[in-house]
């Protein structure tokens, strides 16, 4: 039921551009035009300028951090680098405005990039702290090289282009082209969470660890986000430059660098349209102040104290910032559109079955954490088109296996293969790509995302055989929702599902991949008799005739005796027994490793 | 001869320098470890320090010890603040979220103090005037107090830490929080006496560094950056690795200025940084990065 | 009345529901065992005793007062110690400073008091004895488990809640623990014993009681619970329970 009130943010974009857009897209295209109709000061249009090139700048933010989850704090260095490369290529070196305007950005991107390789692959308190420590680096650079940077006195004259030899040296025509150049960007952000990248970025935010075992290169992913982000920012800084005709190193120092954050966490990080309110409003709100009865003139002194306090009150009471607000009121007055479920095709699943080689073979694998033998030389083979469980009672390095296997832990000794390939030393990812697919013990969806946007982003692993194309991704994610019986609940936020129907978008991810070989991490955990009822039945329908590979953990023996082919039992980090099923939760050993040993001097 | 003596100057004052940055990465350090959170407010801690000083000292015109005392116990009051206002309310919601909170704190404290006190840098007296004079080296009595004070709280912390009971449960607090609490252990408590602790270390280098530096509105950030960069140079979360690294970025950016270039002074710890960052990413005394599921 | 009682308490861990409506007694002196398969809701009846849980709905009772709405500090100060699943060592403090802080919940002891208890302890456990300066991290399995029990015994616990002690130890090692245990109960300590291990659990309980998908299943006596097909259902899947051993 709650499903109801979820989001339908993804499905067809057209919907979306409905109603209210169609008031906001005149109204937008009218307020360039403002200076034309009517005398407005020069005051005005600068304030105009600044805040249309500062929101190309927090547009970059959004990508970064409302998108991909990561924090920039040097976005005011690459909204300099845009600056100062049209104001070097035009004052010093007299090149053209759009070529240095194009230089500007091309270092900006660069700068991004190589940040990025660097701190990326750390995490997120590295990268707070190298990001500032780079903006306060390009701050004393821009001070300090004199020669190149004119230094504090900052760099004059900077001249106005021309766009098809129309001079825009006009204020107006300069603003018209500024604004133009923000909404084809709104455009393209508002439009990258529905690409491919774009789901992946959210992904990345959501659950890295989940997004790089479907098969998504979260390093690449991550990197990209920064060279977005910085790029917009160059596209900021370098119309700034032209329409000021003036820059100096203050404008892009740090403090400029937290407003640009505070604009976007005002605003919401989560939409290019928060960026722009939390931009505007931040612009305004001095001048505003400033208009103010003389008995509060001294808030006008405490504005950046109270700025700073707004930060913290916006993080603890409003952490998708205004437009989040605005945008979920909006949401409970519409009635969701319910999903058109007929013409789903069926899930495509099948895996030709061409030898008797296994499918998955473990030779002498081996895990340490430091003296502990988490898993301690284990041989195992699965076989093409079976389902083959892995038991054994708590700690005795099942789930250590399955990660060595995915790829989350690199193995200390011993080979992986798959398919015939060895992929002992591949990127969890990588093997994704391989055509391994995986379920979590602690379900590790995506949560902020809907249910169709999750297993989407599944059927996007690399060497998936299906069409390329969105239409096709979108389908085979319907068939897998399909096939575990929730393409009814497309479009609901993974949130607010129930556990139960979590656990199974988790399995129709994997399954949206069109994998060689399903590992399931305990997928009955959490479930009640009923839900394990339907869990099973779903596993043989998973298993019957499509030649795919199960390996499976659980701890249900009722469970993995009705759909397992073949058991192996861990103890110890060691296999104690392998067969079919009745053989093995008979030997002796199991049943000890499970019941326990007899006391050796009988009961107390 | 004199290029010794040159040389045992710059050092001596790049030690005196380094263990500001160390007596800052230190309170930063026992931050991270007990909330696992990065303070970015943790360089305005100190700048508040000064300016404790500077209102009590100058303001009041109160004896030097008697302000002395007051500005460590208003940093204490101030970290109790701070807990409560910007780190409670956030706690269970990630660090993104609690790092911006922090960085909005240190921008309410800078503009804050700018309203209180106006832009002019404000100066401290040294606590003990004059120096001491060997051969051709002069040893500024300020960097002595500096460096005595600092070896002094290492020493104090050693010991509080290793050899007191509330230490072992700060410690235990930062190791396992939900055991903690099993054993009986406030750990909300624990952590406000995290906070105040730090800010009372923070205020102390202010305070102590006033005298050298200027008492300004930005001191707080370029110390605290020179701090997070001890932090990751001497291996992230770790206590000696603060103080090591600290000490090492304060006599590396001093020789750095003395031979290559004063105005980029600024720079050369972050190019350690970076250094460290791409070869050696766990620090000195860090554990590799670790692989986690 | 009942030293502790859990009055149909349901409980969720994470988003799962965990305890559907869990009824339980312990009275004093004896030694409860709660049985059941992995995911059954054993751990998660321990954390929701100890606080570290909040029951979604029901009562739990300690001593004739309700404890559901307590923090855990509060509830190990009436005197339940929690000695939680992985033993959870603190890894940076020695063994016996780990021992110490057992007894944070007692308020601050005299020197020679705090000297003394700890000696008493080590004579408990002579195992972890010889390693009274060594870091948590660097013993073994077993030896950690010792460390976590005694740690939990210098709070000085009227019920002491055990969370698979016996888990990922050697055969021989378990044996040793559950002789501790025995001694621990002889002494006169309440024990709730959470095990996989149901041979060994039933062989020092007084009673047990078996759980299942979160739902209270059997109760019995040791022997009454060692012969019962579900029982070994619970662990083993139906199959291995029709099958005479």
């Amino acid at each position: 039921m709650r499903s109801q009130e979820s989001s339908r943010t993804t499905l067809s974009p057209s919907r979306r551009l409905s109603a209210w857009l169609l008031v906001l897209i005149p109204a937008a295209a009218a307020v360039p035009l403002i200076p034309y109709a009517t005398e407005v000061s020069h005051f005005a249009v600068s304030m105009f300028m600044q805040t249309v090139t500062y929101a190309i700048a927090v547009l970059g933010m959004v990508v970064v951090l409302g998108y991909a989850g990561q924090i920039n704090l040097a976005q005011a260095a690459f909204f300099g680098f845009g600056a100062y490369g049209v104001a070097l290529g035009t004052v010093s070196y007299g090149l053209p405005f759009w070529v240095s305007f194009a230089m500007g950005i091309g270092v900006a991107a660069i700068a991004g990039g190589i940040l990025g390789l660097t701190t990326l692959r750390l995490g997120g308190h590295y990268l707070a702290m190298i990001t500032i420590s780079f903006q306060q680096i390009f701050d004393l650079v821009a001070v300090n090289w004199i020669a190149l940077t004119h230094g504090p006195d900052g760099i004059a004259g900077i001249p106005r282009p021309s766009l098809f030899s129309y001079e825009l040296s006009d204020d107006r025509a300069y603003l018209l082209l500024c604004t133009l150049v923000l909404y084809g960007l709104i455009a393209l952000v508002w439009w990258l969470p529905q690409t491919r990248l774009g789901r992946a970025m959210r992904g990345v935010r959501e659950n890295e660890l989940a997004a790089e075992v479907i098969g998504v290169h979260t390093l690449r992913v991550k990197v990209t986000a920064f060279i977005l982000c910085a790029t917009l920012g160059g596209i900021g800084g370098g119309l700034y430059a032209g329409g000021f005709a003036y820059i100096s190193p203050d404008n892009f120092n740090f403090t400029r660098a937290v407003e640009f954050l505070s604009m976007v966490l005002l605003g919401g990080a989560q939409s290019p349209f928060g960026a722009v309110l939390g931009t505007t409003l931040l612009i305004l709100l001095p001048e505003w102040l400033k208009e103010m009865p003389p008995s509060l003139q001294f808030i006008k002194d405490v504005y950046l104290a109270i700025y700073g306090l707004a930060v913290i009150l916006i993080m603890v009471f409003m952490p998708e910032g205004l437009w989040g607000l605005l945008r979920n009121g909006w949401k409970k007055l519409r009635s969701p559109v319910p999903v058109d479920t007929t013409s789903i095709p069926k899930l495509e699943l099948d895996i030709p079955v061409t030898d008797a080689t296994p499918l998955l073979k473990l030779e002498g694998m081996q895990k340490f954490f430091g003296g502990l033998r988490a898993v301690d030389g284990i041989d195992l083979e699965v076989g093409r088109g079976t389902v083959h469980a892995l038991i054994g009672p708590n700690g005795s390095g099942k789930t250590t296996m399955l990660n060595v296997v995915n790829g989350i832990y690199k193995p200390t000794g011993g080979r992986i293969i798959i398919d015939g390939q060895d992929v002992s030393q591949k990127a969890p990812h990588e093997r994704a790509g391989h055509g391994l697919g995986r379920t979590f013990q602690n379900i590790r969806l995506f949560p902020a995302m809907s249910a169709l946007e999750n297993v989407i982003v599944g059927a996007q692993r690399d060497n998936n055989p299906i069409e390329p194309g969105r239409p096709a991704l979108r389908m085979r994610a319907m068939s897998a929702l399909q096939f575990v019986g929730l393409a009814d609940k497309a479009d609901a936020i993974v949130r607010s599902l129930p556990y139960g129907h979590q656990r199974l978008v988790e399995i129709a991810r994997a399954l949206a991949g069109h994998p060689k070989l399903l590992l399931l991490d305990e997928p009955a955990a959490g479930l009640n008799q009923t839900e394990k009822m339907e869990l099973v039945e779903l596993l043989r329908r998973l298993r019957s005739g499509h030649g795919l590979t199960i390996f499976l953990i659980d701890h249900d023996m009722g469970l993995v005796e009705k759909i397992s082919d073949r058991i192996t039992v861990l103890n110890f980090g060691k296999k104690i027994a392998e067969g079919a099923p009745q053989e093995v939760l008979r030997h002796p050993e199991v049943i000890a490793a499970y019941l326990g040993e007899e006391p050796a001097n009988g009961v107390a | 001869m004199e290029a010794l003596a040159n040389n045992f100057q710059v050092l001596f004052q790049g030690l005196a320098l380094g263990s500001i940055y160390a007596l800052v990465a230190l309170g930063f350090v026992l931050i991270i470890r007990a909330t696992n959170v990065v303070n970015f407010a943790q360089g305005d801690f100190a700048m508040l320090g000064a300016y404790m000083m500077v209102a009590c000292l100058v303001g009041a015109g109160l004896p030097y010890w008697l302000s002395f005392l007051l500005a460590l116990i208003g940093m204490g009051v101030f970290g109790i603040l701070f807990n409560y206002g910007v780190y409670f309310p956030l706690r269970h919601r990630g660090f993104l979220p609690v790092l911006i909170s922090t960085l909005g704190a240190s921008i309410f404290l800078q503009n804050t103090v700018l309203a209180i006190f106006g832009a002019q840098p404000k100066r401290l007296d040294n606590v003990i005037q004059g120096g001491v004079q060997i051969g051709s080296v002069f040893l500024d009595s300020q960097y002595l107090v500096i460096l005595a004070v600092t070896m002094l709280m290492v020493a104090f912390q050693y010991f509080f830490f290793e050899h007191t009971l509330v230490g072992k449960k700060l410690q235990a607090t930062s190791q396992d929080k939900d055991m903690a609490r099993l054993l009986g252990i406030p750990v909300a408590l624990m952590i406000a006496v995290t906070f105040i602790y730090s800010a009372v270390l923070g205020g102390l280098a202010g305070v102590l560094v006033g005298p050298v530096l200027f008492v300004s509105i930005g001191m707080g950030s370029i110390i605290a950056l020179k701090a997070f960069a001890a932090t990751i140079i001497g291996g992230f979360g770790d206590v000696k690795g603060a103080i090591v690294g600290g000490i090492f970025i304060g006599v590396v950016e001093s020789f750095a200025a003395y031979y290559i270039s004063v105005p980029y002074k600024d720079a050369y710890a972050f190019m350690m940084l970076f250094l460290v960052l791409v070869f050696r990413p766990q620090g000195f005394f860090g554990e590799k990065v670790s692989e986690k599921a | 009345m009942a030293l502790l009682e859990l009055r149909n308490v349901a409980s969720y861990y994470g988003n799962v529901q965990a305890l559907r409506g869990v009824s339980l007694r312990v009275e004093q002196g004896e030694v409860v065992t709660l049985l059941g398969a992995n995911g059954a809701g054993k751990s998660t009846a321990l954390r929701t005793i100890s606080g570290l849980l909040r029951p979604a709905s029901g009562e739990i009772w300690f001593e004739g007062r309700p404890i559901h709405d307590m923090a855990a500090e509060k509830i190990v100060r009436l005197g339940i110690s929690h000695v939680p699943e992985g033993r959870r060592i603190f890894p940076g403090l020695t063994v016996r400073e780990n021992i110490m802080l057992g007894t944070s919940n007692r308020g601050r002891l005299p020197k020679k008091q705090m000297d003394e208890e700890v000696a008493r302890m080590f004579e408990v456990f002579p195992v972890i004895k010889p390693f009274g300066n060594a870091l948590g991290w660097t013993l073994s399995g077993g030896q950690q488990q010792m460390l976590a029990v005694a740690r939990g015994l210098m709070a000085r616990p009227k019920l002491l809640l055990l969370d698979e002690p016996s888990l990922g130890l050697a055969p021989l090692i378990v044996q040793q623990l559950f002789a501790t245990i025995r001694e621990i109960h002889a002494r006169g300590t309440t024990i709730l014993l959470v095990e996989q291990n149901a041979h060994m659990a039933l062989s020092v309980a007084n009673r047990g009681y078996v759980l299942e998908t979160g739902e209270m299943r059997i109760e019995g006596s040791p022997k009454e619970l060692l012969g019962n097909d579900e029982v070994r259902a619970a662990y083993l899947g139906g199959h291995a329970a029709a099958t005479p051993r």
